[in-house]
């Protein structure tokens, strides 16, 4: 008699999609700048293209960090250039086909992305720190237990587990 | 567990310095089962005259006796003066023993150990002096509420080389009817086995006073080199009186007395009254009849034809598991029909006595010896409880008990347990109840020790039956075979010697130990639960041990007793030891070496609760090892090397940097606007 071969039944779990409010308030605002001034809302609006980029085509965990990130220092370069436009509003081409202008208004969300790379790096050493500390304190903890009720404390060693080198292989 | 003997005390006591026991000169015909008799001389008082009883420590006194007659002493009977502890050299052996003094009667006995009757006795001196006597120091012990129940030619004397008076010998030392011949005893009574035989009453005095005098009169010991078996024939045949004067008349007016007194029948046994007419002459002669105990026809039990019912039931109590097997071969009730045709047995009193029919799988059931001990007292309502080849009263229970434990008899302790089955006695009870309301008087005392009987736990058990039921008895245990112990206080005391000479650990799993401190000591039950369930943690037991005895001595109001002190804390090393909390050890162990050497038990329970620490060190310990397994984890999680990828790192290095960008954000907008 054949054996059917029956997949495991695993039942999928759709992958909770990080839902993010950048869209409705980035249009929200962006309708109400333009609603006083239409060429900041032009300006904010093209500077923040590599925002806008990242938050349709983001994928992976801690989106929403990467895209607040990523959105905080590109707004940091376009802000510049509000009051200039502002001022006068007829510079807008002027200012938005300038190509020093758009390596800074871009170029400031590469920074954002330069932060998202550094960042868990620079968290990694801290943590790696902190943990160390934190081992010595576990340590000094162990040490006052072991001298107050004796090393019967520890457990029985005979449960640990022998060294790879001794243990019986299983056949 | 050690077997150290307790030593017996150095010092004397008062009364052992008063009285001076001549252990080279014994005084035969004055010892008795319960004890051994020895001159004695008074130290302080001189001329009178006095023998000393060393009391056998295995046969229960009869202390409300003592009580009574030291108070109040009977003329014509030998009363004890005095008595104490007092240590004794018996073969060169050191041994503390009670030793009660009695006034001494110096005539000499009626009639000696080895039968020769004493050349001052004659038939006159029987009529006149010694009934008269014997009848004034019993009906004395009858007006009290006692019975005498060793009245024997050998113990009545003269109570002096010169005088006609005679005395009759004590019967304080043993219990009612201890060890009496069968031939000596009245009918009823000496079915039962020597030992169990029970109080009695008076009557079975007047059957002894006649038997006795019978005896002397014939100048024989009527009761020696006679077997029981033909003995209680000629008795149930012919009448107690011919049977032992083997056929030979006793002319006169004597012979109408022990005729009298010797009848059978309770009912036709003379009293006091019918002896003093008989005294005073009025008393008409009177014919004793035999009542019937014939069944219609003979039964044949083991080839034997037996037509009296009291004979078959003797013969079935002798061997139960013949009377068994025969009684499962017939049909009862048809059996019944057939050889009791006066007698109805009802369906009521069949179901009770309820005789089984042999199922076919041989060999005798637990079940088979309670049906013979049912059909024997269905025969013979108003004879003893026969039980597995044992015959007694239930009021003889008591020196049956000390008499097995004596002999370290377990099979019969056994039979005991197994008769204490309130049922069982109800339904012997209901069988005789008719005829007989002996077994329902005792019941009720029953109840209270058959709560005990078949537990296994320390301080119960028949140890615990045998201490109840005789508290005057000394505990039995091997250890204490040197000295006398009646109470706590002398108990504690040989501890203390014990402590002094060798090790005490584990002394309270001596079983008769156990019982006798749970007997003579008031609510210990919650200590010797607790005991019993430390009993395989030696540590514990140890600790619960130090609080038990400290409980004692608290209770006695005891002296400091530094030696048992010191071996319970000795006892406590290894407990001490298994302390995990260092600092907890060493305060306990501190404590307990500055207790040990005060002696005072309680205070250092008190100082040092051992249980309370053990408990506390055992929890605490646990949640220390619960600690350490958690840092462990910890530890591990921690060691772990962390890399940028790490979710958490991710998560953490992120928000830094969305951080780092809102606030260089803030900072140029800052400077852009202002």
């Amino acid at each position: 008699m054949a054996k059917k071969n029956k997949a495991p039944l695993v039942r999928k779990r759709r992958q909770r999609q990080e839902v993010s409010a950048f869209g409705p308030l980035f249009f929200t605002g962006l309708a109400a700048v333009g609603f006083i001034s239409w060429q900041v809302a032009v300006l904010v609006a093209f500077g923040l293209v590599p925002t806008i980029v990242l938050a349709f085509t983001g994928k992976g965990s801690n989106k929403s960090l990467r895209l607040q990130c990523v959105t905080f220092a590109n707004l940091s370069g376009v802000i510049a250039f509000i009051p200039q436009v502002w001022s006068r509003p007829s510079q807008l081409e002027a200012i938005m086909t300038d190509p020093i202008n758009l390596v800074m208004m871009w170029g400031s969300a590469s920074i954002g992305y330069m932060l998202i790379y550094v960042g868990p790096i620079v968290a990694t050493h801290i943590l790696q720190g902190m943990a160390q500390d934190k081992i010595k304190q576990i340590a000094q903890q162990r040490q006052t237990l072991v001298e107050a009720w004796g090393p019967d404390v520890l457990g029985d060693k005979e449960q640990e587990p022998a060294p790879n080198h001794i243990r019986l292989k299983k056949s | 567990m050690s077997g150290e003997n307790a030593p017996v005390p150095d010092s004397q006591s008062a009364f052992g310095d008063r009285f001076e026991v001549v252990t080279s000169q014994p005084l035969a015909e004055f010892s008795t089962y319960g004890g051994d008799a020895y001159t004695v001389n008074d130290k302080e008082k001189s001329g009178g005259e006095y023998y000393a009883l060393v009391h056998n420590p295995t046969v229960p006194v009869r202390n409300e006796i003592y009580k009574s007659l030291t108070g109040k002493p009977i003329a014509n009977l030998v009363c004890p003066v005095d008595r104490g502890l007092m240590n004794l050299v018996f073969d060169g052996r050191k041994r503390q023993r009670l030793v009660t003094i009695f006034s001494r009667p110096s005539g000499g006995a009626l009639m000696d150990n080895s039968g020769n009757l004493n050349p001052r006795i004659t038939a006159s001196h029987l009529r006149q002096n010694v009934t008269l006597s014997v009848l004034k120091s019993i009906t004395s012990l009858h007006k009290r509420g006692f019975v005498h129940r060793s009245i024997m030619p050998t113990n009545i004397y003269f109570a002096s080389p010169n005088s006609d008076e005679v005395v009759l010998g004590e019967c304080y030392s043993m219990p009612p009817g201890y060890m009496q011949p069968f031939a000596m005893e009245a009918l009823p009574l000496a079915l039962a086995d020597p030992t169990s035989r029970g109080a009695g009453d008076a009557s079975a005095d007047y059957f002894q006073m006649g038997a006795a005098l019978q005896a002397l009169y014939f100048g024989e010991q009527l009761w020696n080199g006679r077997d029981r078996g033909s003995t209680l024939m000629a008795r149930v045949n012919q009448g107690s009186f011919w049977a032992l004067s083997g056929g030979r008349e006793v002319p006169g007016a004597l012979g109408a007395l022990i005729r009298g007194v010797m009848a059978d029948e309770v009912d036709e046994r003379w009293g006091a009254e019918e002896v003093l007419d008989w005294f005073e002459g009025v008393g008409k002669p009177k014919r004793t009849t035999m009542r019937t105990w014939a069944m219609s026809r003979p039964t044949t039990f083991k080839g034997v034809a037996v037509v009296d019912r009291r004979l078959l039931a003797d013969a079935f109590a002798r061997d139960p598991k013949e009377a068994a097997a025969f009684l499962k071969s017939i049909d009862f009730s048809s059996w019944v029909q057939l050889s009791f045709r006066d007698e109805v047995l009802s369906e009521r009193l069949e179901n009770m006595i309820n005789v089984k029919p042999d199922s076919g799988f041989g060999g005798v059931r637990a079940d088979d010896y309670k049906m013979v001990a049912r059909v024997c007292m269905f025969l013979h309502p108003h004879g003893p409880v026969n039980y597995k080849g044992y015959s007694f009263y239930l009021d003889g229970l008591s020196s049956m008990i000390a008499e097995a434990f004596s002999r370290d008899d377990r099979e019969a302790i056994s039979a005991i347990v197994e008769v204490m089955d309130i049922k069982f006695l109800q339904t012997l009870n209901d069988i005789c109840d008719p005829h007989s309301k002996v077994i329902d008087q005792q019941i009720p005392y029953l109840r209270k020790f058959i709560e005990h009987a078949s537990s296994k736990q320390l301080g119960r058990g028949m140890e615990r039956v045998l201490y109840e039921m005789n508290s005057i008895l000394p505990c039995l245990s091997q250890r204490f075979s040197n000295v006398w112990i009646g109470s706590i206080i002398q108990l504690m005391r040989a501890l203390e010697r014990i402590a002094i000479i060798g090790a005490t650990r584990n002394i309270l799993l001596d079983r008769h130990l156990a019982a006798f401190c749970a007997t003579h000591g008031t609510d210990l039950e919650r200590e010797f639960n607790a005991l019993a369930t430390a009993q395989h943690n030696p540590s514990k037991f140890n600790s619960l041990s130090m609080d038990f005895f400290g409980i004692l001595q608290k209770r006695c109001n005891m002296e400091p007793l530094p030696h048992l002190t010191g071996k319970l804390v000795d006892g406590l090393s290894s407990a001490v030891k298994e302390l995990k909390n260092k600092k907890r050890r060493e305060r306990v162990q501190g404590l307990l070496e500055k207790g040990k050497k005060g002696g005072d038990i309680t205070k250092l329970t008190s100082e040092v609760n051992m249980v309370r620490a053990q408990v506390e060190d055992a929890r605490e310990f646990a949640q220390a090892r619960t600690l350490i397994a958690r840092l462990e984890r910890e530890r591990t999680k921690l060691s772990r090397k962390i890399s940028p990828s790490d979710p958490d790192a991710q998560l953490k290095g992120m928000k830094g940097a969305r951080l780092v960008a809102f606030v260089s954000g803030l900072l140029i907008s800052f400077l852009t606007f202002f």
